[in-house]
């Protein structure tokens, strides 16, 4: 009865002004897929994607070539940081007015994808679109129900990462790749020791969602269940950090440390010789830790046979659904995936590319030929991607870090943060 | 505190006594006072001393120098910054925030002025309610109307302009501003608006003649606030504007530390020392005025 | 009390003279009920531009968070009204609980210290005018930085193992490692950042005394009081309009605390939750777990409560705060 009344009472005015501007926020849904494309008629498409000043001189250079290639084409790109990407695409999801073309993150794919904001690209591909070239596995990161909703740019793969610089300095020996995880940890401790506490041997890896998942999948499970669910308990979620508790206490850079320097990580600090992380880091811990070259490993194993890595888009190209211009728009994606010129373009920077065509064109050599020769080496352990990452994965994601670091600063133990966690899933799939 | 002997205000003329002995205990209070305030400015400006110098520091030595000086100084980050981002200069980013800063001064100054007049020295029907609806609005968190108010201006067409970042200025929606005049103006004396109003002065005319001029630190304090928050606004210009020709210098200083693909923390560091010099020189320009108001001056005679 | 008594209305004729005109239109000062009516129509003249950002810019959208704050938005479906779910959702969260308690240790604490230091700081810059525009520019540049990266990292040296408040305390014997990895210790890091950053109410304290009439002093003087007598009898009676403001409006601000917590926790509310304030938390719910219903839900509980200390706060200035206008 009293919900009844309040409701009558809350909506009045609001209910009104929502009503408009619910209204408002829906219009503009244009484009009719599978109209022919005129040549002649001058189009402007917009097309946004988030990274640095040194990937926005790379696209500002791909889209000067398209639009050479496409005299009717105007491309107006433009670009942000990656938290702020994310907030100024909400608005528009909610607000409207998503620009045409995106460059899309796989935690994103299922959000946006389910509530129909992208547009399908299933009747463009072999007709505008041309997916030949990427392997099917990494073609299937892109789809969801049947609809292929974005096109990988490229791939990664988790990995280790070595810094040969720092591992010198200590006198220790450097890791093997591949091996066990105790002689992973064993491996740490020997370098942790042999600095004698100037730097540390690694990272405590059970700070990342990322190595549960690949302790998982070696044991043959995924993260999530196929209806989306958690495919672990709390008690095994603090099982897996008491786990590294030794190491924490005596080898891995203490948490605190890693406070200090952030943003930075500590081996981007050349404070640890190794971590576990995507292997598209290569770029950016070069720059961070101002070293020569760094070395890329294969991550411990507990069963070498088993195909626990797999290949992740490193990030996507996706089409909003309210396009007044899908021909355009695919023309456009198709340019950014497949051309041997943007290959050329980018190199590995967003990625290895997924595409055979641009991965010719692109030529790599240096730190990106290192990234793809690791991803070769690991060929044998790589297995069939997990489905899409869940609505809200990148909330848990960071959830998940943020309690990690608690339990290594000590303010929590392993058992009260598997509990929040549970919490905070609860919220963010239950909603 | 018991040194502090003197009036705060410069010695009136009235007492020549007074300023010529130069009583001991003045001294001693004036030593206090430079002692006091050059340890304090050192403690002050210490963190920006150190982000200065960490703008000469190659990107690598962030983490692992947390030291004042950098171990290998680099003008890189100066030169990186300058080259500008996608084929866009950087002056051109310190073009857009100066361009926003003024217009968000203007604005403030002259619909902010006018509302706080209404509020403070005029009787008219509704102005409890408005007024505290008027504070009212500062106090729900800005997240929750990010969503709505982006419809508004989308459907007025304004996205990817300056003007949603400036019409909210030019009608005073920053209660902050309209608050802080309001009350200015009513700790001025009554008695001058009722002289001018006796002598058949309106509204308008006693506004400008009198309360405006009297109320200059306010306007001065306003605007400089004005000028600042706009330099630094970084969600506005995020939310509205998506050319990167029309970005201000906060999304451009983004592009330098974006974690996802790699983070220059030197260049980061060095936009914004660089982006502080303009705001700063504007402090010193306008606090130059921020001197006693004519109420004061008039009166002493 | 020797609080600011009305100047001499002969001087104020002197300051009023050069824009009043002896001709001109004399209505204004006729009867009090056709003044009444003039004064209705100025006062919605002057607040005209005012109104309209009210009514076309914030009202619609406040409403409208309003409404939402009743429903299960999540910013991509149409919203669907769920009664006071959010509400009863809140009153069982401990995140939300936990927010609750830092931010109001962060209120309660923080706000009186940048105040005082910002009075503190203001009365030494106006006791001298000699190089006061050195020192003020100087005291106010820490409030230029943006809130950008940048302040987290030079945040973050000041506060490690080797920076100098660790250098500080160890040559007092005090030796702590380090503040930042330290939980407990970031609400000091985080009020000690706002005092830093007390540029904004100094200002206003400044521009406050700078209006204060000179001749309240020198009569004080006159009567022998000694600069103790003169800061309470005269100061902070003719300063108690914008001490009142800085009190409401730091208070308003330090609950809505955002940007330095999101920075320096890199947006996670951590280490350990120590940097998740009210406003962090409701905007991970908005727009990074798209509870845009339950973050609606916060900002109006947010409202509501400020909305009641700032009513209080009314109320009791009306003792306390003298304005000049005010006729006695």
């Amino acid at each position: 009865m009293f919900n009844k009344f309040s409701r009558r009472a809350g909506s009045g005015v609001a209910v009104t002004v929502a009503a408009v501007l619910m209204l408002t926020a829906c219009g503009g849904n244009g484009g009719d897929a599978g109209g022919t494309p005129d040549p002649n008629e001058e189009v402007t498409l917009n097309f946004t994607w988030w990274g640095n000043e040194d990937r926005a001189s790379r696209y500002e250079e791909a889209i000067a070539l398209f639009e050479d290639e496409n005299p009717n084409i105007d491309v107006n790109g433009t670009f942000m940081d990656f938290p702020a990407y994310w907030e100024k695409r909400q608005t528009e999801a909610a607000g409207g007015g998503l620009p045409d073309v995106m460059q899309f993150d796989y935690s994103y794919l299922r959000q946006y994808g389910e509530n129909g904001v992208l547009l399908d690209l299933t009747e463009y591909e072999g007709n505008g679109l041309t997916t030949d070239g990427i392997d099917e596995t990494l073609m299937a990161t892109g789809r969801l129900e049947d609809q292929t909703l974005a096109v990988p740019t490229g791939y990664n793969a988790w990995s280790l990462f070595e810094n040969p610089a720092v591992l010198e300095e200590t006198g220790a020996t450097g890791y093997e790749g591949g091996t066990s995880w105790e002689d992973y940890d064993a491996y740490m401790t020997s370098v942790t020791e042999a600095s004698g506490g100037e730097v540390y041997g690694g990272t405590d890896y059970t700070g990342r969602i990322q190595n549960l998942e690949l302790q998982m999948r070696q044991e043959g499970r995924e993260l999530f269940t196929d209806e989306g669910e958690l495919n672990f308990t709390q008690e095994e979620l603090a099982e897996f950090w008491s786990s590294a508790q030794g190491l924490r206490d005596n080898v891995t850079i203490p948490a605190r440390q890693l406070e200090e320097v952030a943003p930075k990580s500590g081996f981007g600090s050349n404070l640890t010789a190794s971590e576990m992380t995507w292997s598209n880091f290569m770029g950016g811990y070069l720059g961070d830790t101002g070293a020569e070259d760094l070395t890329i490993l294969a991550p411990p194993t507990s069963d070498p046979s088993v195909k626990d890595l797999y290949q992740k888009p490193s990030m996507l190209h996706a089409v909003s659904a309210g396009t007044e211009h899908p021909e355009a728009a695919v023309a456009f994606v198709e340019f950014l995936i497949n051309s041997p010129e943007v290959g050329a373009i980018f190199g590995a920077s967003l990625g290895v590319p997924a595409s055979e065509t641009a991965l010719e064109g692109a030529s790599l050599e240096g730190p990106d030929l290192g990234v793809k020769e690791y991803l070769d080496s690991v060929a044998d352990r790589i297995g069939d991607p997990p489905a899409a990452p869940v609505v809200g994965y990148g909330a848990l994601e960071n959830t998940f870090l943020t309690l990690g670091t608690s339990i290594g600063l000590g303010a929590i133990t392993p058992e009260e943060a598997a509990q929040q966690f549970f919490d905070e899933v609860a919220v963010t799939l239950g909603s | 505190m018991s040194t502090i002997e003197s009036t705060p205000t410069a010695p009136p003329p009235v007492q020549p006594i007074h300023k010529r002995r130069q009583p001991p205990r003045r001294t001693a209070a004036n030593v206090a006072w430079i002692v006091g305030i050059v340890l304090l400015t050192v403690v002050v400006l210490y963190p920006l001393v150190w982000m200065i110098s960490a703008s000469f520091k190659p990107s690598s030595e962030f983490g692992s120098n947390q030291g004042l000086l950098p171990e290998n100084p680099t003008f890189d980050n100066f030169i990186k910054v300058m080259e500008g981002v996608a084929g866009i200069p950087t002056w051109r980013f310190f073009w857009n925030s100066t361009i926003l800063g003024i217009g968000a001064v203007i604005g403030t100054v002259i619909s902010s002025s006018m509302a706080a007049y209404a509020f403070a020295r005029l009787n008219f029907k509704g102005r409890p309610l408005f007024f505290a609806m008027m504070i009212g609005t500062l106090l729900l968190p800005f997240h929750v109307l990010i969503i709505p108010q982006y419809m508004i201006f989308r459907n007025l067409g304004m996205v990817d302009t300056f003007a949603p970042l400036l019409v909210g200025k030019f009608l005073a929606t920053e209660a902050f501003f309209v608050f802080l005049i309001v009350q200015f103006i009513r700790n001025l004396p009554k008695e001058l608006d009722e002289a001018a109003r006796i002598d058949g002065c309106g509204h308008w005319r006693i506004f400008w003649s009198i309360t405006v001029p009297l109320i200059k630190p306010a306007l001065i304090t306003s605007s400089i606030f004005a000028f600042i928050w706009s330099w630094n606004d970084f969600l506005g210009p995020l939310l509205y504007l998506n050319s990167p020709e029309n970005y201000p210098l906060p999304l451009a200083l983004r592009v330098f530390n974006d974690q996802s693909s790699a983070s220059d923390y030197g260049a980061t560091v060095a936009i914004s020392v660089l982006a502080l010099l303009p705001v700063m020189l504007f402090f010193v320009i306008f606090q130059r005025f921020l001197v006693a108001g004519v109420a004061t001056q008039g009166l002493k005679g | 009390m020797t609080t600011g008594s009305a100047p001499a209305p002969q001087n104020t004729r002197t300051t009023a003279e050069p824009g009043a005109r002896p001709a001109g239109n004399r209505r204004a000062g006729g009867h009090p009920k056709r003044k009444g009516n003039s004064e209705t129509v100025a006062g919605y003249a002057f607040l005209a531009p005012w109104l309209v950002g009210l009514f076309a810019l914030t009202l619609g959208p406040m409403l409208f968070s309003l409404y939402l704050a009743f429903t299960d938005y999540n910013l991509f479906t149409a919203p669907e009204w769920s009664g006071l779910a959010n509400f009863e959702r809140m009153a069982g969260d401990t995140v939300f609980w936990g927010s609750v308690q830092i931010t109001l240790i962060y209120v309660l604490v923080g706000t009186p210290i940048k105040l005082a230091a910002a009075l503190g700081v203001a009365m030494l810059l106006n006791y001298k005018s000699k190089g006061s525009g050195f020192f003020r520019s100087a005291f106010y540049a820490p409030s230029l930085i943006g809130a950008s990266v940048s302040i987290a990292i030079v945040w973050r040296a000041m506060f490690s193992a080797e920076g100098p408040v660790d250098s500080g305390l160890s040559f007092l014997g005090i030796n702590l490692g380090g503040w930042v990895g330290v939980p407990a210790l970031i609400m000091p890091m985080m009020i000690l950042l706002a005092v830093w950053q007390f540029g904004a109410p100094m200002v206003i304290f400044l521009a406050g005394l700078k209006q204060v009439p000179a001749e309240l002093y020198e009569a004080a003087s006159v009567d022998g009081a000694k600069a103790w007598r003169k800061f309470i009898s005269v100061t902070l009676p003719m300063l108690s309009p914008v001490i009142f403001f800085n009190l409401l409006l730091e208070m308003i601000g330090a609950f809505q605390i955002f940007a330095s917590a999101y920075i320096i926790g890199s947006g996670s509310g951590g280490p350990a939750g120590a940097t998740n304030f009210y406003t962090v938390y409701l905007y991970t719910r908005a727009f990074t777990n798209n509870q845009m219903g339950y973050a609606s839900a916060m900002a109006w509980v947010l409202l509501i409560a400020v909305g009641i200390l700032a009513f209080i706060l009314f109320r009791t200035s009306k003792s306390w705060v003298h304005y000049g206008g005010d006729t006695k």
